[in-house]
């Protein structure tokens, strides 16, 4: 029935894309199979879905509206299924001021393990196994560009929470979800406050920042007997820094948050290093080589230690075929996570990204260990009209 | 992903920026010519449609969008766009051109909508998987080669110059590149590049030249035939518009991420 209903969708906008016919509409479909090979019993052990993606975006004089959609039906997974305005949001100049307002979609951040000082926006959780996936941020923005560097100030009254996949599909602690409890009394409705001032300094890309509301990463503890997950959201004021030195073929990159949670001061942080070998093997591939350090002392941290180590090839060729192959371990030795990612180009029109995922723990009880069955294989088919 | 260089104005036919030029041979008096012909241009833009073509004959096509502007004290910038293929829409690329040193160079990644810095010691590499290296069709500058005359000769029934680009750069893909010069309009019609084993590696051919508000030679097509891998790309460009009123603001890494 959904999948029915996914396809009316996507004919619909189709035919809305005929109509609008200017080259400022896109949509993207994105058809996903996954696969756990090492799933418990009474999970699930594979999974389909289908997102639409639609993308546009009309001026009106110096103004602009932009609108970015995401839907996403899912056979088995109801955590993963999805309808939100990513975007959504009216923007313009007035005196030197970039003002928007609606939901908006922003990044801030350096690393690539982890990106801490990322405060704006709430991740769609559920999806992409916890990867980059995000949920728009309903806020009023203020923009200055000045020679300088670039000043951003947010004001966000609204807040989404986290997205969890259901309790017999992955990943997941393999218990129900309980409703969330706030720190701050208003709950959702709490007001947030983030600034950012970005600056370029010859070699290096400098940034520091400024929040003051709910944390977008909730504590899980175990409830009811150990029968339930509750997500805690505390609240968190927070400094973050940010910065990238850009060598010739070595990237140095620093992301730190000073602050409290819950009123208990932390530290985070991550520092990295990539360096890249261009021409390999006298072909025109490269060779990327990356290692980052993640420090975090907040409780929703997996461990408090995180050493992550990276190749990335890319082919050059037609199709800009690359591979990403990632190893992440705590410094006990106790958790590690090892990830494949291939991604190629089919035609002008399509795609394709494979990816596997595999965790193991010796801790059964640890972040690790409760994701012991969540080992996955995915394949993706991306289409673009 | 290969992301690329901007396309600049017309490759090696224009945007050089000036130096100041002893004029020590005849060499560096030809290319010092064809760079003070092209000054002034301010601002462009242009569309772009890249056709790679493999050794069989198959082919497929990109097509990008591409903003510049003239640099005074420092190099010119320029903005790229990538409209196709789907998984590369909407895909932006920021360059600020040095006259010495690296470029400095970001990326908009609009799925995530991260702008990147990323590193540009990467000349000899393809573009876009294409046979134009990021070197062929970066910005370039009078100290970024030394020169040597060599001959007149006729191209395409077109007094030539020929004159020997030698680049400075180690980093450069090339030992030496050949390059035709129009003697009367001191514009480029070809040039061939050798590798560092002094093999001739491609040729460049430039066709379809317009003059563009009464001055600056703008090429219509680009073809680079690599010899080595009988592999070709070509460049067709069309709708170059000159003082479009682009400024500063519109290459600044932060307002990348508005680009659409």
């Amino acid at each position: 029935m959904k999948i029915i209903f996914g396809v009316l969708v996507f004919i619909g906008v189709m035919l809305a894309q005929l109509v609008v016919a200017d080259g400022n509409f896109n949509t993207k479909l994105i058809a996903e199979f996954r696969s756990y090979p090492n799933s418990n019993p009474g999970t699930i052990d594979s999974g389909q879905s289908l997102e639409l993606n639609i993308d546009a975006y009309k001026d009106f004089g110096t103004a602009r509206g932009v609108i970015e959609l995401v839907a996403r039906i899912d056979d088995q997974d109801s955590g993963r299924r999805i309808l939100d305005a990513r975007q959504a949001y009216i923007g313009g100049e007035i005196g030197g001021f970039e003002i928007y307002v609606g939901n908006r979609q922003e990044f801030w951040g350096k690393a690539e393990s982890t990106n801490i000082v990322d405060v704006v926006n709430q991740r769609d959780g559920a999806a992409d196994q916890g990867g980059a996936g995000k949920l728009g941020a309903p806020s009023l923005s203020v923009e200055r560009y000045t020679e300088y560097g670039d000043l951003q100030v947010w004001y966000m009254p609204n807040f989404q929470e986290l997205t969890f996949n259901d309790s017999n599909a992955h990943p997941s602690g393999g218990l129900p979800i309980k409703p969330a409890r706030y720190q701050r009394s208003e709950g959702k409705n709490a007001d947030d406050l983030a600034f950012r001032f970005s600056s370029v300094v010859d070699d290096w890309d400098l940034a520091g920042s400024l929040f003051y509301g709910t944390v977008r990463n909730p504590i899980l503890s175990v409830v009811d007997i150990g029968t339930a997950l509750e997500p805690y959201y505390p609240k968190q004021k927070s400094l973050g820094l940010e910065a990238q030195y850009t060598g010739d073929a070595t990237l140095l990159k620093w992301e730190s948050l000073h602050g409290s949670q819950d009123n208990k001061n932390f530290f985070a942080a991550v520092a990295g290093l990539e360096y890249t070998l261009y021409g390999l093997l006298d072909q025109v591939w490269d060779l990327g080589l990356l290692v980052e350090a993640q420090h975090d002392e907040r409780p929703q941290a997996a461990a408090k230690r995180i050493y992550v180590a990276g190749l990335r090839l890319t082919l050059n060729d037609a199709k800009d075929t690359s591979l990403l192959f990632l190893t992440s371990q705590d410094e006990d030795w106790d958790q590690s996570l090892i990830s494949f990612e291939a991604s190629r180009r089919l035609n002008s029109w399509s795609s394709i990204d494979v990816g596997a995922k595999f965790f193991d723990a010796k801790t059964p009880t640890s972040a690790f260990g409760s994701l012991d069955d969540d080992d996955t294989i995915s394949i993706k088919l991306n289409m673009f009209f | 992903m290969r992301i690329f260089f901007a396309i600049l104005t017309a490759g090696l036919a224009s945007s050089f920026v000036m130096g100041t030029p002893v004029l020590a041979n005849k060499g560096l008096e030809i290319a010092t010519e064809v760079i003070q012909r092209d000054e002034g241009w301010g601002d462009t833009s242009s569309k772009m449609t890249m056709i790679l073509k493999d050794k069989y004959g198959q082919s497929t096509q990109r097509s990008l969008r591409n903003k510049s502007l003239e640099g005074s004290m420092e190099g010119d910038k320029s903005l790229v766009i990538f409209d196709t293929p789907g998984d590369v829409r909407g895909t932006a690329f920021l360059s600020h051109t040095k006259k010495t040193g690296s470029d400095d160079q970001w990326l908009y990644l609009p799925a995530l909508k991260r702008v990147k810095r990323i590193a540009s010691s990467n000349k000899a590499g393809p573009f876009m998987g294409s046979e134009f290296s990021f070197e062929d069709i970066a910005s370039q500058e009078i100290e970024k080669y030394t020169y040597k005359y060599l001959s007149d000769e006729k191209y395409n029934g077109v007094d030539c110059f020929v004159v020997e680009y030698d680049p400075v750069d180690r980093k450069s893909g090339y030992s030496i590149q050949k390059t035709w010069i129009d003697q009367s309009k001191y514009i480029v019609l070809k040039t061939e590049y050798y590798d560092r084993k002094k093999s001739l590696l491609k040729t460049l051919t430039f066709d379809g030249y317009k003059k563009y508000d009464g001055k600056f030679w703008r090429a219509d097509t680009f073809l680079m035939i690599n010899h080595q891998t009988g592999k070709e790309t070509e460049l067709q460009y069309e709708n170059w518009v000159f003082g479009t009123g682009l400024s500063e603001k519109d290459f600044n890494k932060s307002t990348l991420k508005k680009v659409k």
